[in-house]
């Protein structure tokens, strides 16, 4: 528990995730270090994330943006069922979620999966051709939320 | 937060599955090591049974040892096996194989497809209890991981709960296979944990941790893994370091051996930089003393292997292994190195957690929470983080922060603030490091990528007006923009529908030079396995942009007499493989993807109108396109004074006749009489061409003589011929091709980064800056191959290591290497100290003028000699491209050209030097002797010598105008009695590309509108060096107008860009290589769509998807703020 003061300007609040059977943490460091120098404040939940895990932290830290991560091949299959459980969720439903990384296991999947997870719910989904970069361009055009103070 | 394992199925009981299980791991190992043998495995794992059993049946099939791999999905890995049902129910694919969801008699009969080979699970689950009794039950008995490396690197199970799960689980595996007659095996997963970054000292460490480990649990066949790191002496002193421990701690009845796997960090991209590493792994494996490689494939940055990948993986380790001797010496033995840091650090960490409890597992977790143990960059929640590594300047791996692990004092630690995008560097380096050298090696650019295709998106059409580029001029060049047009459209079809103008004055598709009507005697100079359109290599699916068959692999189908990959093809061959590549192209694309327009028409006029251009064609058509491409090739700019001069002379003469220079085919040949006397000016590869059009081309014949010679059968209808050149000599062979199309070469002294390096210091001096270190390169080439014919590989390499010493003495200390041959001399040194007898060193300029300033008695003096020296080149080129000293170290030029463009290329010289130095000087000393045609050309000129049809003039060969005798004549001051009258003259030398004096046709308008200008090469001197190249940007090659900025519309690629680039005569890739060639023609498709996928409902962000909520907010132009 902790209380975030009035965010300045383009400062956002990221929560980093990555989805249940994925391991990969590489990719987690670098997105970490990536955001916190584009200015964000960045938790990160760690590898192998159960579902039940990423739904309570949303709920609990209401991030600006939700990031998922996830290289290992299944994040077609876990990111489709997380993001369906997240929308399906009375309170949490409404934060904006990306997921990017290599979606599938064969390569050049990455458009079917990109299309279905877009279907099951995520805003904007990174193909593994993708500039990383990008990901700063989605949150400074992110809608300015309301600068109050918030206990959290 | 930790899953607890469901409960699983029940212990096996002996007869659980009744088979003949496969063979015991480490006797297999120890059997094969007998035998001097790698066993070679692969990490693979599909989840359907029988894709599984396939898989194990093709590695298990291979001729040389292998073991058979069952690698686990990642929802058994975290126990899920719900999830992974759930997944094999509805036919998704998993990134394993489920070995628990499918159960005992499932795996078992999977498992049987490895005959008896022995079959080990590999599975990353720190709560192994259930796939060990599957296993167990299964007939299986051997498998990897560990209580530490398959915790931290693999999710969130508290460090203590997987020591214990492991502890128990073990002890359990142990004996319910010791109940069903096997012996269970454990390879540590140690070695490796994060893949990448982490020092050896402590992946050693824990990796014989581990293997304690398991001991005390009652295994007695162990294996202890080590993963390939950044550096390859470091990773044998790694090796050597785990032996040793391994041998001290371990007790000596259990079975053991060291286990090598491939790289497992960030892999490189490009297939060759992949490849590069798969044998450098190979290499280590043997030297540093593993018995046992775990491999990747080249398909490992992208996505899983397929069974064929992973087999051919395995195939080419073996390979790698068995070449040990003659390996690129990089790699030390293991008996060469000593291991003394990383020993002293691994014993020093193992000493202080064993220090703290008997129990290894119990000791482990304290050592961890200690900080004892500690991994760079590990997110784990037990993992004390104080820690960090980086790559250092020589790539070894060192301590940044060492926390409070308990290392040797002298161990130091160099803090270094680690950014997103150092960390991403440090991550990439070997992969970019490979990619590089792979490319390097094989003559090519800066970047190589297997290309990932984007999402195909395409959103409903709004505005169904096409949108068109127009390909000015095709052949080769041409033809490579459009096919990586089509191969982008077809990955990625752009929201609109895009046309393709192809304009060809000529044949659409092989344009002039290579047009398919020209006669049989015009042939190639490359030979035909090295040639290819296509920019990736044919696949299982038809022939279409990306991937398509090498000039050979079509020529071997179209006409299986005539094809070899060893021969040059004739010039109308590879005519009707472009034009046979074209329609390919064209009918693999789906039409509302690409539409292709073929017009066989001549650009008249072209000009900017409305953001679009305006051209109008002979025909008086008008075209409106987004984009125009010039690939015009060979220009015909306007004679030169001198040779008008003789032009003219002819013209009043009816009885004299001037041939301009230009291509062989395209000149008026047919009117030169029988029995007239015809010179020939020049002596490069299109006199070649002019002496078949005028002897083959008439009806004569070569036929075979004695010892390999020829002889020439006349027809009665040549000419006699008389030819004349600045170096009296013509082009020399190639030596006979022993490379591959595969063949890499990487240079050691004149590399990229060296040239780089220099280059950032200011515009270079050709001469003392560059030239010493491709002399260098090419003396080593040289030395090296004479001592390896006379000594073996051994000492070559042996000399290879002594020369590069030498070199690295000689210029640290001499502060730098201008003015002299420093490095050639200390390479051609170390040779002479390694044994070379009989060579003195490379002399590119006694070897491209052999006569010096000669003086010969007359013409028969001079013939003779020349044959002689013309039979000693074609001995020469017999002895090879890669065994003969000679011709291989000239091949090596040829091999550095790119490093030589990235010298040279946008002003890289300073002007004078550039003029001087590269274009007067060295650039015609190497063609001469790199450039020429395949040695059964130089046979056939010296049947022509000897039987008199053909006469070379003499150094210095100059050809006049008589107005004495109303004849031309040729004379070489050097040879007496040489003068000559002449009926006809032909200039043998395609034209140089020179804007300046363009004349009249398309490139002449757009100079004078000012969209085109010649290349200015202007030092900050204020020095400049004009040329008549048409000035471009970098990559994708804008023409740069005449108020200096770029037209960004357009793009010129290839001969009119030489001089801003250099050696833009290229006509072909290389099969399977990204080359230069690929890339910029890839480069200008790129950029050619961008209009057409911009401005639409799809996203500007490329590669990103939107969903509904984002779509008008995020994909408004480009103008979006950044935070
Ligand atoms: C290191 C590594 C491991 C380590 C991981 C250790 C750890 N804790 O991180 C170990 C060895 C343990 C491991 C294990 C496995 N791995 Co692994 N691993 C790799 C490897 C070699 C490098 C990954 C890496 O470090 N990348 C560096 C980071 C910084 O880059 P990145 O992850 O590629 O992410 C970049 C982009 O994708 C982007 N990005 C990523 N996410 C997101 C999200 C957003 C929103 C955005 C904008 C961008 C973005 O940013 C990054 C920088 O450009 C890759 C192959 C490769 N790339 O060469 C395989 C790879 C990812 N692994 C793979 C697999 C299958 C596994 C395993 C499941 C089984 C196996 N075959 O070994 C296991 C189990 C893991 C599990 N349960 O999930 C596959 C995935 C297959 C696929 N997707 O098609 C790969 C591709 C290898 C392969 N070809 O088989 N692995």
């Amino acid at each position: 528990m902790r209380t975030v003061a009035q965010r300045d300007g383009g400062r956002r609040r990221v929560l980093l995730s990555t989805v249940s059977s994925d391991a990969h943490t590489w990719n987690l460091v670098f997105l970490r270090m990536l955001l916190e120098e584009m200015g964000h404040e960045v938790v990160g939940l760690g590898p192998c994330v159960p579902d039940r895990l990423l739904l309570d932290t949303v709920r609990r830290t209401r991030p600006d943006l939700l990031v998922i991560s996830t290289v290992n091949g299944h994040g077609r299959l876990d990111g489709a069922r997380v993001i369906r459980a997240l929308r399906a969720d009375p309170v949490a439903r409404d934060v904006p979620a990306v997921i990017g990384g290599k979606l599938g296991i064969d390569g050049d999947e990455g458009a079917a999966a990109a299309r279905a997870l877009v279907e099951a719910g995520f805003d904007a989904v990174f193909t593994d051709t993708a500039d990383t970069a990008l990901i700063g361009r989605i949150l400074g055009a992110l809608p300015q939320r309301a600068p109050e103070g918030r206990a959290v | 937060m930790t899953r607890q394992s469901p409960p699983g199925p029940r212990p096996a009981r002996p007869g659980a599955v009744r088979r003949p299980g496969p063979a015991d791991l480490g006797e297999a190992v120890a059997r094969a090591a007998r035998e001097g043998l790698l066993v070679v495995q692969p990490r693979m794992g599909m989840a359907g049974p029988d894709a599984m059993a396939a898989g194990l049946r093709a590695v298990c099939s291979l001729p040389h040892p292998t073991v058979g791999t069952l690698t686990l999905d990642s929802y058994t890995r975290v126990g899920d096996h719900g999830l992974a049902r759930a997944a094999l129910a509805a036919g998704e694919p998993l990134n394993g194989f489920p070995l628990v969801a499918h159960g005992p008699h499932t795996t078992a009969r999977v498992a049987a497809a490895a005959g008896d080979r022995p079959v080990q699970v590999r599975h990353g689950s720190a709560l192994p209890r259930d796939i060990f009794r599957t296993m167990v039950a299964a007939g299986l008995s051997a498998s990897e991981g560990g209580p530490v490396s398959y915790c931290l690197p693999y999710g969130r199970t508290p460090l203590a709960e997987s020591v214990a799960n492991w502890r128990a689980a073990t002890a359990e595996f142990a004996g319910l296979s010791a109940e069903r007659g096997l012996r269970a095996h454990l390879e540590t997963f140690g070695g490796c944990l994060l893949g990448q970054l982490c020092p050896p000292s402590l992946l050693v460490a824990v990796s014989l941790l581990e293997a304690l480990f398991f001991v005390q649990q009652g295994v007695t066949s162990v294996s202890l893994s080590y993963a390939q790191q950044t550096d390859a002496r470091q990773d044998v002193e790694a090796l050597a370091a785990l032996r040793m421990l391994a041998d001290e701690w371990l007790p000596p009845g259990v079975d053991r051996h060291l286990v090598l796997y491939t790289y497992m960090g960030v892999f490189p991209g490009s297939p060759r930089g992949a490849q590069l590493l798969m044998d450098r792994s190979a290499e280590l494996a043997v030297r540093g003393g593993a018995r046992r490689l775990i491999v990747k494939t080249p398909a490992e940055a992208v996505r899983l292997p397929t069974v064929e990948e992973n087999v051919a993986a395995l195939r080419s380790a073996a390979r790698a292994a068995g070449r040990r001797a003659v390996g690129d010496g990089r790699v030390p033995y293991v008996g060469e190195v000593d291991p003394g840091e990383v020993l002293a650090e691994a014993r020093a960490l193992v000493e202080a957690t064993l220090e703290l409890h008997a129990d290894v597992g119990t000791a482990l977790t304290r050592a961890f929470a200690a900080g004892l143990l500690d991994v760079p960059f590990c997110l784990h929640e037990d993992n004390r983080g104080l820690t960090q590594a980086a790559v250092d300047g020589e790539g070894r791996l060192r301590w940044t922060r060492t926390g409070r692990l308990p290392l040797p004092r002298r161990t130091v630690p160099h803090p270094a603030p680690v950014t997103a995008a150092r960390l991403l560097q440090m991550l990439r380096y070997t992969a970019d490091r490979h990619d590089l050298l792979a490319l390097e090696a094989a003559d090519d650019p800066d970047w190589a990528e297997l290309s990932g295709p984007g999402p195909a998106v395409r959103p409903p059409e709004a505005d169904p007006e096409p949108y068109r580029i127009a390909v000015v001029g095709t052949g080769p060049r041409g033809l490579s923009v459009l096919e990586r047009l089509a191969a982008r459209l077809a990955e990625r079809p752009a929201p609109r529908p895009v046309e393709v103008c192809a304009i060809d004055a000529h044949e659409v598709g092989p344009g002039r030079v290579w047009r398919t009507g020209q006669p049989r005697w015009s042939m190639m100079n490359t030979v035909s396995g090295e040639v290819t359109i296509y920019s990736g290599p044919p696949d299982d699916g038809p022939a279409r942009a990306g991937a398509g068959p090498s000039l050979y692999e079509w020529w071997r189908d179209a006409d299986p007499e005539a094809a070899a990959p060893d021969e040059c093809a004739p010039r109308a061959v590879y005519g009707q493989y472009l034009a046979h590549a074209l329609d390919r192209i064209e009918r693999t694309v789906p039409d509302g993807v690409l539409r292709l327009h073929r017009l066989r028409r001549t650009v008249r006029t072209l000009a900017p109108e409305g953001g679009r251009y305006l051209l109008t064609l002979d025909d008086g058509r008008r075209l409106r396109a987004d984009r125009v491409v010039l690939t015009t090739g060979h220009p015909l700019p306007r004679l030169t004074p001198d040779q008008q001069e003789l032009a003219s002379f002819a013209e009043r003469r009816p009885r004299l006749t001037y041939v301009r220079g230009d291509s062989a085919i395209d000149m008026p040949l047919d009117g030169i009489a029988p029995g007239s006397v015809v010179g020939v000016i020049g002596l490069g590869l299109s006199f070649y061409d002019v002496v078949a059009a005028l002897t083959t081309g008439r009806g004569g014949r070569f036929v075979p003589d004695a010892g390999g010679a020829l002889r020439y059968e006349a027809s009665g209808r040549e000419p006699l011929l008389v030819a004349g050149a600045r170096s009296g000599v013509p082009l020399r062979a190639r030596g006979r091709n022993q490379k591959g199309p595969q063949h890499v070469y990487r240079p050691r002294l004149f590399t990229r980064e060296r040239v780089r390096a220099l280059r950032r210091r200011g515009p270079l001096d050709f001469r003392a800056d560059v030239l010493p270190w491709l002399l260098a390169e090419v003396e080593l080439v040289h030395c090296a191959t004479a001592l390896q014919r006379a000594y073996g590989p051994d000492i070559a390499e042996r000399f290879r290591q002594e020369a590069e010493e030498a070199v690295r003495k000689g210029t640290a200390g001499a502060g730098s290497s201008r003015e002299g041959r420093g490095p050639q001399e200390a390479v051609f040194g170390a040779a002479v100290r390694c044994g070379l007898r009989g060579h003195g060193p490379v002399d590119l300029r006694r070897w491209a003028w052999p006569f010096g300033d000669r003086v010969f008695s007359g013409p028969q003096a001079y013939q003779e000699e020349l044959a002689a020296l013309l039979r000693q080149d074609v001995e020469l080129a017999a002895e090879g491209n890669a065994e003969g000293p000679v011709k291989a170290c000239l091949d090596t030029i040829r091999d550095v050209r790119g490093v030589l463009r990235t010298a040279v290329d946008f002003s890289g010289l300073a002007p004078r030097s550039h003029r001087e130095d590269f274009l007067g000087d060295f650039v015609p000393m190497v063609s001469r002797l790199t450039t020429g045609p395949p040695l059964v050309r130089l046979r056939q000129l010296l049947a022509l010598l000897d039987c008199g049809l053909l006469r070379v003039t003499g150094p210095d060969a100059r050809f006049t105008a008589d107005p004495a005798s109303g004849r031309f004549q040729v004379h070489s001051p050097r040879v007496a009695g040489s003068r000559t009258e002449l009926d006809v003259l032909v200039d043998a030398r395609i034209p140089d590309p020179d804007l300046r004096r363009a004349d009249g046709d398309l490139t002449a308008r757009l100079r004078d509108q000012g969209l085109l200008t010649p290349y200015v090469n202007r030092g900050p001197d204020g020095g400049e060096f004009a040329t008549g190249g048409v000035a471009v940007t970098g990559s994708p090659f804008h023409p740069v107008r005449a108020d200096g900025r770029p037209e960004k519309g357009m793009y010129v690629l290839g001969i009119p860009s030489e001089f801003t680039r250099w050696f833009t005569q290229v006509g072909s890739g290389r099969p399977g290589v990204w080359g230069e060639f690929a890339a910029d023609a890839d480069a200008i498709a790129e950029d050619a769509l961008h209009g057409a996928h911009d401005g639409t409902t799809a996203t500007p962000l490329t590669g990103v998807l939107l969903g509904p909520r984002w779509h008008t907010a995020l994909t408004a132009p480009d103008e979006e703020t950044n935070p």
